[in-house]
């Protein structure tokens, strides 16, 4: 907040204004006008809420939470059994669903998305109006209709489980979803997991120490392929070395449905490629912009340096045209966490399907479950503005 | 030209510039990889552009009964090309369906109503766009404030109270007013009270009288209207028979009319010197746009109904709108603020050394500039907005989206899914694209006082 529309008058000499025309009166009757009315309406409302619940025998309160909820669920995460779980347990299993689906859907469509855009500002006319059908067809067809679309057009009328499409004998794709094969670590596993965090720490090492020695002295080392070889060989040796303690549970067809693996239903393919194709377009879109609003003089003054085209882009272009992306592409990400609230329309079991529709409908708490819920997605938000903070925070101190 | 001193060794520029060739050189065949790049181009453009034109064109099938019928002529289609099958758009089941898709389940007697309706908006609004009509800003007001009016007494029918009837009569009058308003302007630039008092020849008396004149054949014409709706009467149709593509327009509609002004509003609130004004449009502001839309939907129609006193309902279709406002308003809210930072810090002083208060420096000077400046995110908000109303399909209104979802549970097309909503995606892009290009346009037009 630069400046303050009203700070400008409230400066104003403070000698004989009568008491009506007083800044500081004024401000402080409007302000207690406002904080009253909106005091009255608070009560108000809940008033109105107290008297409707006794009306008609409605329950209040969190206590809902540890009741057992009647109803399964076709996709969780975590262990959930009808009869057992909780209310609050099918909380979690649709907070996981959504995060499940929108982690895929962010990482797929800022990839996609920064392809599409970089397509969109190639010189060669074909290419860069392909990505503009792309990004204008994606932009201006609602989302909605575009997961319905997927789900009832493409994933629905996909082959029956005898007719199965087979990928390698590993992945099997029919009307009931996409099977892939479920990871069964064994004993020693963990230890090949902590060799990858520390090849992964090792790599970060590498990366500084190589900077700091090319700032210095202008000697160059190759970071990034020296990083990968330590993130892969470490754990790779160490797996070996333990003994390969990892399985693979494949699924396979025991009668008239797959068995085994890890299904992934049909409204989470449709979801998943709806979200990553809508927010591509967007994030497409920003990358564009970002590009652009780097100044041509930068591309010439690198060209000037003798730096070749790729290295105009890497070392030059990407890193200015980060800061004006960074900003839409992170509103692109909330933007698929709180889309992905679309799964409803086409039943799969995200916190608002799970939560917000079924236990509402079951348990009649409203106002516990839509506070709740909203609650929810407002965390996300402000966890996700608040490191946005931290990062244009950072950006701007190293501008200038 | 004999003083163009030409160097040695002047050579003319090669005269292949400019000609297609050069064009294609440039930008299709200038390097192998871009070559490369242009063949694979062609070949993804030649495989989809083939493939949905012989599935929505050559293969499609334009008449038929119903689903199983399509299917037999594609199958005796396939037999006479000697292929094993053939796969085409069944449009029969979107032709028969096309009226729902635009106006639900509004009885089909009753359809020229929407039709009016939607037709005396489009002739409220064109003299916006008609060169040289004056007063453009009172037509954009009246559209926004008067012609609900009459467009809901149209929509909805019924029993008209008195209050109905005198906005009705107006939205009349000013309707004609309008029209003739733009007629003249166009003709010879005048605005018609200039026109009317010149007609009356009473250009030489007092501006007071002038006025009184004008005031009397207003309130004239609006006996006149009055007395003629008086005993229009059109049938009943409950809100719940409204439907598709109208019903769409209607929500999105009230929803950009609402967004603005109370975009506006918060976001001058929260750029407040007060900070209980400010906290309280913060807060608003925020928790509205950190949540999807569809739990402000499910808390409209969970929550409103406690929320009343006891006796006082809400129809579903009221509770959708009024949460469709709040939510759009947040949005704009946001981009208005954003426009209003865009704004130099030398306005607001000029504004103030020229002696106007708060009101009149928001409203003359800040807000015109923040508004035109922030055109493009105002129309892509909109677009949004638009496009989110098909979210009202999940809690069970039957907009275009659910009309589009009726077709496959209809007997005679059951299973038929692809094509309604790929008619859908169509109907919406056709909407949102051009709205998107027109935005561009008044960026253009508009934008010209910016560049110097």
């Amino acid at each position: 907040m630069a400046t303050s529309d009203s700070s400008l008058v409230k400066s104003q000499p403070k000698s004989s204004v009568s008491f009506l025309y007083d800044e500081r009166v004024r401000n402080f009757f409007y302000q207690t006008l406002t904080a009253g009315t909106f005091a009255w309406l608070v009560w108000y409302l809940f008033t109105n809420t107290a008297h409707n619940l006794e009306v008609r025998g409605m329950n209040s309160g969190f206590g809902f939470l540890f009741q057992t909820a009647g109803f399964d669920t076709d996709f969780k995460l975590i262990e959930y059994t009808v009869g057992t779980g909780t209310y609050g347990r099918i909380f979690f299993v649709g907070v996981l669903n959504t995060l499940f689906v929108s982690v895929f859907a962010i990482v797929a469509s800022t990839v996609i998305g920064f392809f599409m855009g970089v397509m969109r500002l190639s010189t060669n006319w074909l290419i860069s109006r392909l990505a503009l059908t792309y990004v204008e067809i994606l932009r201006n067809v609602p989302l909605l209709i575009q997961i319905i679309f997927w789900y009832l057009g493409v994933f629905a009328l996909l082959p029956k489980v005898k007719q199965s499409a087979d990928f390698l004998g590993i992945a099997f794709l029919n009307n009931r979803g996409l099977y892939v094969p479920s990871a069964v670590p064994g004993d020693l596993f963990w230890m090949t997991m902590t060799a990858f965090v520390i090849a992964v720490v090792a790599a970060f090492m590498i990366r500084r120490w190589a900077r700091r020695r090319q700032e210095q002295t202008g000697q160059q080392f190759p970071s990034f392929w020296a990083g990968l070889g330590v993130i892969v060989a470490l754990p790779g040796v160490v797996y070996l070395a333990t003994g390969m303690p990892l399985s693979w549970d494949i699924a396979a067809l025991e009668g008239f449905n797959y068995q085994g693996g890890f299904a992934l239903p049909p409204a989470f393919l449709a979801l998943l490629v709806s979200l990553t194709i809508y927010h591509s377009a967007h994030m497409a879109e920003a990358v564009r912009a970002g590009i652009l609003s780097v100044s041509k003089g930068q591309t010439e003054a690198a060209n000037a340096l003798g730096l070749r085209p790729g290295r105009v882009m890497r070392l030059v272009i990407i890193p200015q045209a980060m800061l004006a992306i960074v900003p839409p592409m992170i509103s692109t990400w909330m933007n698929v966490v709180k889309n992905s609230s679309l799964a409803v329309a086409i039943g799969y079991s995200d916190v608002v399907a799970l939560f917000m529709q079924t236990s509402l409908n079951q348990s009649g708490y409203a106002i516990e479950i839509v506070a709740i819920t909203m609650l929810f997605y407002m965390t996300i938000s402000l966890t996700i503005s608040f490191f946005m903070n931290i990062y244009n925070k950072r950006v701007q101190l190293r501008e200038r | 030209m004999a003083d163009v001193v030409l160097a040695e060794g002047y050579r003319p520029p090669p005269t292949v510039q400019g000609t297609w060739f050069a064009w294609l050189r440039d930008n299709l065949f200038s390097t192998w990889i871009n070559t490369l790049l242009t063949f694979g181009a062609l070949y993804i453009v030649y495989f989809a552009v083939s493939g949905v034109w012989a599935w929505g064109i050559t293969n499609a099938v334009w008449e038929a009964e119903n689903r199983r019928v399509c299917f037999d002529i594609l199958a005796e289609r396939a037999q006479e090309q000697g292929v094993d099958e053939l796969t085409g758009a069944c449009w029969a089941g979107v032709i028969s369906w096309f009226d729902s898709f635009i106006v639900g389940r509004y009885p089909r007697g009753e359809m020229w109503r929407i039709n009016l309706g939607g037709l005396l908006l489009v002739v409220w609004m064109v003299p916006i766009w008609l060169p040289g009509v004056r007063d453009k800003i009172y037509v954009g007001f009246s559209t926004v404030f008067l012609y609900p009016f009459l467009g809901f007494y149209l929509f909805a029918g019924g029993e008209k109270g008195l209050f109905l009837q005198v906005m009705m009569s107006l939205a009349i009058v000013v309707l004609i007013g309008n029209t003739l308003n733009g007629y003249h302007g166009v003709r010879t630039g005048r605005s018609l009270p200039a026109v009317v008092i010149a007609g009356l020849g009473m250009k030489a008396s007092s501006d007071k009288k002038q006025r009184n004149t004008l005031l009397a054949i207003f309130a004239a014409a609006f006996a006149l209207a009055f007395w003629a709706q008086m005993d229009w009467a059109l049938v009943s149709v409950e809100w719940n028979l409204w439907g598709g593509l109208f019903l769409t327009l209607v929500i999105s509609g009230i929803g950009i009319a609402f967004a603005l002004p109370g975009g506006i509003v918060l976001a001058m609130g929260r750029r407040s010197q007060l900070p209980v004004i400010r906290i309280l449009c913060t807060g608003f502001i925020e928790v509205f746009r950190s949540v999807p839309l569809i739990t402000i939907l499910f808390m409209a129609t969970t929550m409103f109904p406690l929320f009343l006193p006891e006796g006082f309902t809400l129809n579903k279709l009221v509770q959708v709108i009024v949460a469709v406002c709040l939510f759009n308003a947040c949005y704009m809210a946001e981009v208005v603020r954003a426009g209003l930072q865009a704004i130099p810090r030398g306005q607001y002083e000029a504004a103030m050394a020229m002696g106007l208060g708060y009101w009149k420096m928001m409203g003359l000077i800040i807000m015109p500039q923040a508004l035109k400046f922030m055109i493009p995110n105002i129309v892509g908000n909109f677009i949004g907005l638009l496009k989110d109303t098909t979210l009202v399909s999940i809690i069970g209104l039957f907009d275009i989206l659910n009309m589009l979802k009726a077709v496959s549970q209809d007997v005679p097309w059951r299973g038929l899914h692809k094509e309604p909503l790929v008619v859908g995606a169509a109907l919406f892009f056709i909407i949102c694209f051009a709205m998107s290009k027109y935005s561009r346009h008044l960026e253009e037009t508009l934008g010209g006082g910016t560049q110097r």
